[in-house]
């Protein structure tokens, strides 16, 4: 089913909803929002499945329940930011909802961009609606509180990066010899990065041999979008075990091995040389691609495995519309190297990437009371089923036992049940106010190493240096 | 004095105008280059700190080759430009069949928006799904990757600009070339010139202003260029098409390098103007003087 004709089932469900869930609740909504009508609410994201329902779906839905407009603009990524940050930093006022990446969160706060929900709902009770409670949310919504455990943004989307893999491949008996034949091994989804690398050569010989249009697996290796310096130090380094992009936050923010930091160290460089090995075995146009890149080259039937995006895998798996691999998709752990996962399993780890993101309340808008009637109505568990079905994602408990969803789960391999179970064990960007600002520091050394102009070791030697040099002229570094 | 006083009148929205939108923003920018200023710093407040932004930018090695890239792609992409304009500009001079049809193809690029330019092209180039590789490597066995060859993405994105911003160079010096009295040209063949004198002695000088004033405007845009190249390479592969522009645009938005971007911006600003100087002084002066 295409996401247009996901929307019209679940404007569908949602008007049957509004008539029988929310009808008790209506007069409430109604009531509640009788001071903010005339009222139009602007929200800023990204274009994404998740987003798209929104401005489809739910923004109709509470102007039909509580009168007050809501327009939500989608547009790029860093044109998101880039809108939403000079609202907030000039005061202009000119959003009442801004998405709120995970990892943008802790710099949003240490410049007090963003409104205490918990803090407002609990000034105004008037404001708070029963259908919406803080403890219906998933773990995830904890990278959005402050040390005093107060909310700042409602989750709206969370997914997990993971391991996509083509069961058709994986499950077919003639491959399965062939692969067992060439390496002693079973063909199964890899644990340990060294299989991977030889699943991803062996697809690449097969499809070489076949003359087929497939590679061994998607690399996210733009060499000139931040996509790719993501793919290494949040999907690939912590499978090493080099955590927090290699920096130390309780050592002064040491990077160099020198200083206490792993962002150079040997393991780091491990990491990083047999990602950047991988290329060999990736598609042409691995060198272009952003995590949006390499979904739509899994989508597209090109490669055997991948690490990929949770928010892409719902159409990877289920969209026939824009997948050739609809129901050939299976989901797995990214490999890891030993005591890993006992790190993970301990809190002391993780095994990859938990993205994902809320709305917020910028404390520049100038209509908070009405933004957060509609931050709590995107809160609730009664529109969260058909949500998550539209576009694969789950902030609250509640959403994976619903029928809709475990059927959803089916069709993507496991996926829900995935972030249910080991969501646990991936994690968010490090709690790093000055994440954008080092990123744009070092990207560009990155940038050096994918093209060759350098060697990972040399690279990752002065990225570290620079880390450091940029954290002591921001002031975090003493 | 009452039509002065009436111009003055007249002219006042458009001087208000610029005050605001052209001439308070570049003094507040020129205000902020003399200030350590990022907004996620531990201190996020404007910090004066004199000249070391202006001390800095002299040892900043990305700064430095932005700046390179940049004039190599601006010299190749206008001068490129000029010549290739000029041919048409002679081409549709001269009738033959189809010209206003051609001629309307040919402006169509200028209509589009550089984003969409650098979006068309970034599908063309993209390996395994772009026309341009795919037949490089059908016709001519030539693996061409933008992704990784910083050649070919550099020459891609001088190709890309010759081809929208071509049409304007023709444009403008058609208007030149027809401009132009016959007189002298006339003359000069009963002298016996040939076409190569009569180009270099009659048609260059003569259209030197409209040639000068084309170069100045294409020289202006190219060197701040970001749109098409954010969007075809984002300054890759490497560091091979991170032009100044969108080496400005790196620093004061995601780095939030306010200080420092401003710093930068002003010292382009500076450069774009004694470039022009120069090549006004090299082009036109000696001719105005000589009038004079």
């Amino acid at each position: 089913m295409n996401f247009a004709l996901k929307l019209s089932a679940s404007v569908l469900a949602l008007t049957v909803a509004a008539s029988a869930v929310f009808a008790q609740d209506a007069a409430w909504w109604k009531k509640a929002a009788e001071p903010y009508q005339g009222v139009t609410l602007h929200g800023v994201t990204e274009s994404s499945p998740p987003s798209n329902y929104i401005r489809e779906v739910l923004a109709p839905q509470f102007e039909q329940l509580t009168g007050i407009r809501v327009d939500v603009e989608t547009t790029s990524w860093d044109q998101m930011f880039d809108k939403a940050i000079k609202d907030m930093e000039a005061g202009t006022g000119i959003y009442d909802m801004v998405y709120i990446e995970q990892d943008i969160i802790y710099s949003y706060l240490a410049r007090n961009f963003l409104t205490d929900l918990t803090g407002l709902l609990a000034d105004k009770p008037e404001l708070k609606a029963a259908t919406y409670d803080e403890a219906n949310f998933t773990t995830f919504a904890n990278y959005f509180k402050d040390g005093k455990g107060h909310l700042y943004g409602v989750p709206m989307e969370a997914f997990i990066k993971i391991y996509l893999y083509r069961t058709d491949l994986f499950n077919d008996p003639a491959i399965m010899a062939a692969y067992k034949a060439q390496t002693g091994k079973d063909l199964a989804p890899a644990k340990t990065h060294e299989d991977y690398t030889a699943i991803a050569k062996f697809f690449y010989e097969y499809g070489k041999a076949n003359n087929l249009e497939l590679w061994g697996t998607t690399v996210q290796g733009h060499t000139g979008h931040p996509a790719s310096w993501y793919e290494y130090f949040e999907s690939v380094a912590p499978t090493f075990g080099v955590y927090n992009w290699g920096i130390d936050a309780n050592n002064n923010y040491a990077a160099t091995v020198e200083h206490g930091g792993t962002m150079n160290s040997d393991t780091a460089k491990k990491a990083l040389q047999w990602w950047l090995d991988l290329r060999q075995y990736a598609p042409p146009e691995t060198d272009q691609s952003t995590w949006t890149e390499t979904g739509t080259t899994f989508g597209a039937g090109r490669v055997a495995q991948g690490l990929i995006y949770g928010e892409n895998a719902g159409w990877i798996a289920a969209d026939a519309e824009k997948s050739l691999v609809t129901g050939k998709v299976g989901v797995a752990l990214p490999p890891l190297s030993d005591g890993v996962m006992g790190a993970a399993e301990a809190g002391k780890g993780y095994i990859g990437y938990y993205d994902g993101g809320a709305f917020g309340l910028p404390a520049t808008s100038k209509n908070k009371e009405a933004a957060a009637l509609f931050l709590q109505f995107i809160g609730q568990n009664e529109v969260q089923p058909d949500w998550a079905v539209a576009a694969p994602r789950v902030t609250n408990t509640a959403t994976y036992d619903d029928p809709k969803v475990v059927a959803m789960d089916a069709k993507l391999g496991g996926y829900y049940s995935m972030l249910k179970n080991d969501g646990r064990l991936f994690a968010g960007a490090p709690p790093y106010p000055f994440h954008a600002q080092l990123r744009e520091a070092t990207a560009p050394t990155f940038f050096k190493i994918l093209t060759g102009e350098l060697s990972a070791s040399d690279g990752l030697d002065q990225m570290a240096a620079i880390t450091e040099a940029t954290l002591t002229e921001l002031g975090y570094r003493k | 004095m009452q039509s002065n006083r009436l111009g003055w009148i007249l002219l006042a929205p458009t001087l208000v105008i610029l005050f605001a939108f052209g001439v308070l923003p570049f003094v507040y920018v020129l205000w902020v280059s003399f200030h350590q200023w990022n907004p996620f710093a531990v201190d996020p407040t404007m910090v004066f700190n004199g000249a070391d932004n202006f001390r800095k930018i002299v040892f900043d090695a990305d700064f430095l080759n932005s700046v390179g890239v940049t004039v190599m792609f601006v010299f190749f992409a206008v001068i490129s430009e000029l010549i290739v304009g000029y041919f048409l500009a002679q081409a549709f001079m001269r009738e033959f069949p189809g010209k206003a049809f051609f001629r309307t193809i040919h402006t169509l690029p200028l209509i589009m928006a550089p984003i969409i330019v650098g979006s068309v092209w970034k599908l063309m180039m993209t390996p395994s799904i772009g026309i341009i590789p795919h037949y490089m490597q059908q016709w001519f066995g030539i693996s061409v990757n933008i992704g990784t060859s910083p050649f070919a993405a550099f020459t891609t994105i001088i190709i890309m600009d010759i081809w929208h911003w071509t049409p304007l160079v023709t444009l403008t010096l058609i208007a030149a070339l027809v401009s132009l009295p016959a007189d002298p040209f006339e003359q000069a063949q009963i002298d016996g010139a040939n076409k190569r004198q009569i180009f270099w002695h009659i048609t260059l000088p003569m259209i030197a202003p409209a040639v000068v004033a084309t170069v100045f405007i294409r020289l202006m845009d190219a060197l701040r260029t970001v749109d098409e190249v954010w969007m075809l390479t984002g300054g890759g592969p490497g560091s091979a098409t991170r032009f100044v522009g969108v080496h400005i645009f790196k620093e004061v938005f995601p780095k939030t390098n306010y200080g420092y971007g401003s710093t930068i911006s002003v010292v382009v600003l500076y450069l774009t103007i004694v470039v022009c100087w120069l090549l006004y002084v090299t082009m036109l002066a000696p001719r105005n003087t000589k009038k004079g």
